[in-house]
């Protein structure tokens, strides 16, 4: 008798009858394999690990219940629908049937995800946790290389870049962005948005090569979702500050790759016109009106194709020749672009582009904010930034304005020029800087990402041009719970605690020298850690003057005094050796109770014993390397 | 350039081909040939046809060589058969051709060298002539060589030309009149037509592009808590996020995050699966960081394992790791106990099989390898007595009645009964006359069998020698001193004042290892390899059968109150059974990393022991409760570790004090050590 037998006539049961085996299952729903892994992927079905593996131990095995799921889809009948139109077009261009296969390609099956989108994620909650990988793959193939030809087709990679910028734009309006970290693979980036914590990551803006070792179908089912999941994610999002979305930007910008700037300068406007209209609501209604139709109609022709949008870019242009004849006299680029940008969306803001940003800063209601934001919103309130040709821009331009400073860079449209007076604080990544201003800090990109971290401005010494600056740290780890804490997260949390006047007990000599460098900019902190010394020096005084009144009272002569002290340091050694014996004792009462646990709990115990070990391990580890390195290079401060 | 050299290898095979009929050599030997025909029939005819033969020649080359015959007529033979003739073969009239006469080397040399023209000469074998070449031909033989036409001026591509003439004709090529159906409409295509119109009509086909139409909108309405807000289908299991980066994945990691080159070495001798997959590197700047070049890689696997894994919700036990140990009592309430070495008693000089403490607990007798026994003051480590039984003592006991200082010794098949010569005169005189009986002995051999055991006096010492048929393992005694029990492969069972021996268990399930007497009731244990079987000695019936589960048992020890034993394995694990609750083991202690050799509780205190192979000994708090639903409480209190190994055995038997919380051990380092609180 077979194994699992069952006879005739009787339905299967348990495992059997609940689990199918991949090969079976897409036998199942007539479909091929690269069509029911697609189906996967966009309805987000994955394997199961069931209790009992009936037809093999190497299989992959699919939920019955999962797989019903998926052949109820209509989705299934898309996919054959379009693979019927393929066959078509084929045959009409084997026929040399010309114009049928232009029409059938004009006139491809085409689907939407949207519903999958809500069946998947039926509260936005649920899609914002889920977020990460779809944040991740779009940044990743927003900084793919665009060319016709490649496997990836150019109008998607647009589609990338423009969803992910919508993103970062909303991110920095709200300044909901919390953590930033430049590690090797990236820049990793976490947002807090209705209070879920999400992470992305970014390549660095180079030039990404396309590699031979992926299935980029794969990845490209993937992305589909992932687009659609964003667009609606940022619908939303934009909905609920009150922002038109799809947004329209000034084109002007956009050629000058600087997609987020002109995303922000939209969604300041655009929140501000919603305010602006909600307010003339009652007085100038017919105005109103015909701004939404002309609006209307930009979308349209927005929507249409890209020959439009060069054309409407063009009309544009006229308009304002004839505005600005009639009307203001622009002068500053700034000005100037934020006309256009008005003229794009039909109303003009007034005169003074400083009015417009007012405005928004006032119209978002303060109490709303949590602590948390508005910690962020005010790190670099009142500063102002210049970013040089060789940094980042991308990041600059997402992670300043999210935390309340006004950045500008090297290049056309930029708000503001090299110049300018008011500039605090210009980011330079090269070895010199031969031309200084003095009123400004000459600091390296690596400065703004660690003020975001540690959330105080940190002294700009270790971080001018040309220096080595001090280890970036990832602010996604619990220093605490891994067991070790790196010199410079402690130089950190004890700013931080100056920053919050507060004051720490005093750092090891070992920290001391480059503590006084950096603490020289914080002069309240200064101050107290010397009251603090002072105040010490004073106890311990006043400890010791007691001391020898006692002894005085006792009797003691000086003679004795060093006696007692040789007794008490032998003292010191009994309660040392008994401390020692109390620890063997630990040590042996440990072995005794793991004796009497039971087999399971031992091994749960031993395993963890072992993983404590390995932690314990590496902090010894990285330990030791400190310690070799702190030697090395003291020896060399010697020689 | 391919092309036409294809076209000029075709021209070359027509020409081989025309040829083949009279000769099979290269196609450039056969040019020779033709060109020798013309030659020759220039020569043969003068200087205008010449000129015009070349004429000819230059425009039609192929059809030029069959005009004219050569001068021979052999045709296609070879031409050794005629080496040795004087002909060379016959012209076209039958008539023989003479062979020229040979011309001297030098001659021919010298002729050559005056003549300019000598290059263009080629000897004719065939005709037997001399045959120049004009310089055209030299021309033609040239360019065929090279692989190009024949004459210069042939173009391979010309231009088609379309030689018949349309325009101003005025009637068409055919004159049959034009059919019907040039004049009336297709009906298939009137067929076809309409069809698309339906088509058309009925939007079936539709020519502009479909509009685009914004696709997004508010997907996500109010936020309240539905039922169409909740997930369709099976539960899902959100797929667990990507780690997040630590400092050692910085640009600009610490310095102690960067692994120094030997590590990084070191990585190689590494399995695959343990290697750090991300080795941490430093960047002076952020200009210098490169693009990440696994970042597709990286973002396809997490594809991957987004779709091709299964998931599964997995507890993740988030506990204090010292959470899992039982809540034991503090040792410091649980004294006195042994902890340390606090006597050796150093006289043997082999290994220390066996230990026994006298019932008042001033004396201790050991048995030792080396053939003696002593007596050991317990307090001062004086060693009071020795007797030399000239064997290997395996295993030694008191008698437990204080006014009974009889001491049982097994050695080899026989075993002792010697008046220890300790204590009070009174118990002296009483042992000496409990063991002068022995002399009756040999009357048990009236028997028909040959008895288990033969009662003899001892020939040297003041005792009696019970000789078995086998080798002894273990003896004990009765609480009251009178029985006592010795395991030979089976028990047997004496008695001391009739010096009489009997077989009471004749089935048991294995061989027995240990026999022992209940403390206080009339019980009897005995231990096979894996099983305890609990006699009742009154009804002589079996009360209980102990399961214990272990691979081999060594040892045995009843708790004084006499509910629970200890029994000790040679795998190392001790277990309590307390036979009111059940015959299986109450716990188990794998306390012991070799064999067990002995196991023992202590009569008072709440103590019991157990030694080892390992060297060690190890002292537990075993509290015995009189609440019957208090399960007993066992708390391991001491390692006592100090006997050295010798020969791979540790500590071979150990005994407490009967009224101090002292630990006798034997060693196998020949020492026995007390140990106290």
């Amino acid at each position: 008798m077979p194994k699992h037998y069952r006879p005739a006539g009787k339905k299967k049961e348990g495992n059997a009858a609940k689990y199918i085996t991949r090969t079976k299952a897409v036998n199942y729903l007539q479909v091929s394999l690269a069509i029911f892994r697609k189906l996967c992927i966009l309805k987000g079905v994955f394997p199961r690990q069931p209790k009992k593996k009936v037809e093999g131990n190497h299989k992959t095995y699919y939920h019955m219940k999962d797989i019903a799921f998926l052949s109820h889809d209509p989705l299934i009948e898309k996919f054959r629908e379009i693979k019927v139109h393929r066959k078509k077009v084929k045959k009409a261009v084997a026929k040399k049937n010309r114009d049928l296969a232009e029409r059938l390609l004009n006139q491809p099956p085409t689907y939407k995800l949207d519903r999958l989108v809500l069946e998947r994620y039926p509260t936005f909650v649920d899609a914002l946790r889920d977020l990460d990988d779809c944040l991740t793959m779009i940044h990743l193939f927003a900084a793919l290389p665009a060319i016709d030809g490649e496997r990836v087709e150019v109008k998607r990679i647009h589609n990338c870049r423009r969803l992910s910028h919508e993103w970062q734009a909303y991110i920095s309006r709200t300044h909901s962005l919390r953590k930033t970290f430049i590690s090797v693979k990236g820049i990793y980036y976490q947002a807090e948005v209705q209070g879920q914590k999400i992470t992305w990551l970014t390549p660095h803006a180079l030039q990404q090569v396309l590699t031979d070792d992926v299935d980029f179908n794969v990845m490209l089912s993937f992305l589909e979702f992932y687009e659609t999941l964003l667009g609606f994610v940022n619908f939303k999002l934009y909905h609920s500050i009150k922002v038109n979305y799809p947004p329209i930007l000034d084109s002007r910008l956009e050629a000058l790759a600087a997609e987020l700037y002109a995303l922000c300068r939209y969604m300041s406007s655009g929140s501000a016109r919603m305010i602006e209209n909600l307010k003339s609501e009652e007085t100038d209604e017919n105005n109103n009106a015909e701004g939404v139709i002309e609006e209307k109609k930009d979308k349209k022709s927005k929507t249409s194709s890209k020959a439009d949008k060069s054309e409407l870019k063009n009309n544009a242009d006229g308009v304002i020749e004839e505005k600005k004849d009639s009307k203001i006299k622009a002068s500053s680029k700034a000005d100037e672009s934020e006309l256009r940008l008005a003229l794009l969306q039909h109303q003009l803001p007034t005169n003074e582009p400083g009015a417009l940003v007012n405005l928004i800063e006032e119209s978002t209601a303060p109490d709303a904010d949590d602590d948390d934001t508005k910690e962020c919103k005010s790190l670099f309130k009142n500063l102002k930034f210049f970013l040089s040709r060789e940094v980042p821009r991308e990041s600059l331009l997402f992670i300043i304005p999210s935390f309340g400073g006004t950045v500008s860079w090297e290049g056309e449209g930029a708000p503001f020029n090299e110049v300018d007076e008011d500039i605090t604080h210009q980011i330079v990544d090269r070895p010199t800087q031969s031309h200084v201003f003095l009123s400004r800090e000459y600091v390296q990109p690596q400065w703004v990402f660690d003020c975001v971290n540690a959330r105080i401005l940190l002294p700009t010494e270790g971080y001018l041009v040309g220096r080595v600056p001090p280890p970036h740290l990832s602010p996604f780890v619990d220093n605490d719970a891994e067991g070790y804490i790196p010199e410079y997260a402690e130089t950190i949390k004890r700013l931080q605690a100056a920053a919050r006047n507060e004051v720490l007990p005093l750092p090891g000599i070992g920290d001391e020298d480059l503590d006084n460098s950096l603490v020289a900019a914080m002069v309240d902190r200064t101050e107290s850690n010397e009251a603090a010394e002072k105040k010490r020096k004073l106890e311990m005084l006043e400890k010791q003057y007691h001391d020898e009144l006692k002894m005085e009272i006792d009797g003691v002569t000086f003679s004795n005094l060093s006696n007692k002290k040789a007794d008490s340091s032998d003292t010191k050694d009994d309660t040392k050796s008994d401390h020692e014996d109390d620890e063997n004792k630990q040590a042996e009462k440990d072995d005794g109770s793991t004796a009497l646990m039971s087999r399971r709990q031992r091994g749960l115990y031993k395993a963890m014993e072992i993983g404590k070990e390995r932690k314990r391990e590496k902090v010894e580890l990285l330990k030791k390397r400190k310690k070799n390195a702190d030697s090395s290079s003291s020896a060399k401060k010697r020689h | 350039m391919g092309h036409s050299d294809g076209e000029h290898e075709h021209e070359v095979d027509d020409l081989s081909a025309d040829d083949s009929s009279w000769s099979d050599g290269v196609w450039s030997e056969d040019d020779d040939e033709e060109s020798v025909s013309f030659e020759d029939s220039g020569s043969g005819s003068g200087s205008d046809p010449e000129s015009e033969e070349a004429a000819a020649a230059a425009e039609e080359s192929d059809s030029s060589e069959d005009e004219v015959a050569p001068r021979n007529t052999v045709g296609d033979v070879p031409l050794e058969w005629y080496k040795d003739e004087e002909h060379i073969g016959y012209d076209i009239d039958g008539r023989k051709i003479k062979k020229r006469d040979r011309e001297g080397r030098i001659e021919a040399y010298l002729r050559n060298a005056d003549d300019a023209k000598n290059w263009r000469k080629i000897y004719d074998e065939y005709n037997d002539e001399e045959v120049q070449i004009t310089k055209e031909e030299a021309k033609i033989i040239s360019r065929l060589l090279k692989g190009k036409t024949p004459h210069a001026n042939v173009d391979p591509y010309p231009d088609y030309v379309d030689w018949f003439e349309y325009e101003d004709k005025g009637h068409p090529l055919s004159s049959a009149p034009e059919p019907k159906r040039r004049f009336v409409p297709s009906k298939w295509e009137q067929k076809k037509v309409v069809k698309l119109v339906r088509a058309i009509r009925n939007g079936w086909i539709k020519f502009d592009k479909p509009k685009e139409e914004p696709n997004l909108y508010l997907l996500w309405g109010d936020e309240t808590d539905t039922a169409d807000n909740k997930r369709q289908g099976l539960s899902y299991i959100p797929a667990p996020k990507p780690n997040l980066p630590g400092h050692e994945e910085s640009y600009n990691p610490s310095i102690e995050y960067i692994p120094t080159q030997e590590e990084i070495d070191s990585y190689q001798l590494m399995y695959e699966e343990d290697r750090p997959k991300f080795i941490p590197k430093r960047f002076e700047s952020l200009r210098s960081v490169p693009a990440y070049e696994k970042a597709l890689r990286e973002g396809f696997d997490r594809c991957l394992d987004l779709y091709l894994c299964p998931r599964t919700r997995k507890k993740r036990i988030n506990i204090d790791p010292e959470s899992l140990k039982p809540k034991l009592p503090s040792k410091k309430d649980l004294r006195p106990y042994p902890k340390t070495c606090y006597l050796e008693f150093k006289g043997h000089t082999s290994p220390v099989n066996s230990i026994s403490v006298e019932i008042t607990g001033q004396w201790l007798a050991s048995g030792s390898c080396d053939g003696t026994i002593r007596v050991w003051e317990v307090e001062t480590g004086r060693c009071v007595k020795v007797w030399n039984v000239g064997g290997d003592v395996r295993h030694i006991a008191w008698n437990p009645s204080p006014d009974r200082p009889i001491l049982a010794a097994i050695v080899g098949h026989e075993l002792l009964l010697i008046n220890a010569e300790v204590g009070s005169e009174e118990a002296q005189m009483k042992a000496k006359e409990l063991l002068k009986i022995g002399e009756m002995a040999p009357q048990d051999d009236t028997d028909d069998k040959k008895p288990a055991v033969m009662w003899m006096k001892h020939d040297k010492l003041d005792g009696i020698t019970l000789t078995h048929q086998k080798a002894v393992s273990k003896v004990d005694w009765h609480f009251k001193g009178d029985y006592f029990t010795t395991v030979v492969p089976t028990v047997l069972l004496h008695q001391l004042t009739k010096k009489h021996s009997h077989h009471p268990f004749r089935k048991l399930p294995g061989l027995p290892v240990v026999a022992t007497f209940h403390p206080s009731q009339k019980m009897f244990f005995v231990a096979t390899k894996k099983f305890v079987q609990v006699y009742d000695l009154q009804k002589a019936q079996l009360v209980k059968k102990l399961e214990s589960g272990l691979r081999e048992i060594s040892s045995i020890s009843i708790h004084p109150g006499g509910d629970n034993v200890i029994v000790g394995s040679k795998d190392g694990k001790l277990c309590w059974f307390d036979t009111d609750l059940s015959t299986r083991p109450y716990k188990t202690l794998k306390i012991h990393s070799k064999d067990i050799t002995s196991v023992t509780f202590h009569r008072k205190y709440p103590l019991f022991a157990s030694s080892s192979e390992d060297c060690s000994a190890y002292v537990c708090h075993g509290m015995v409760y009189s609440d019957l639903n208090q399960n007993p409480l066992i708390v391991p209190l001491e390692i006592l570790r100090g006997h050295s190994s010798s020969d791979g055995r540790g500590v071979l038997d150990c005994k407490f004090h009967p009224k101090q919380p002292w630990l006798f051990t034997a060693g196998a380092d020949s020492v026995i050590r007390l140990y106290c609180d």
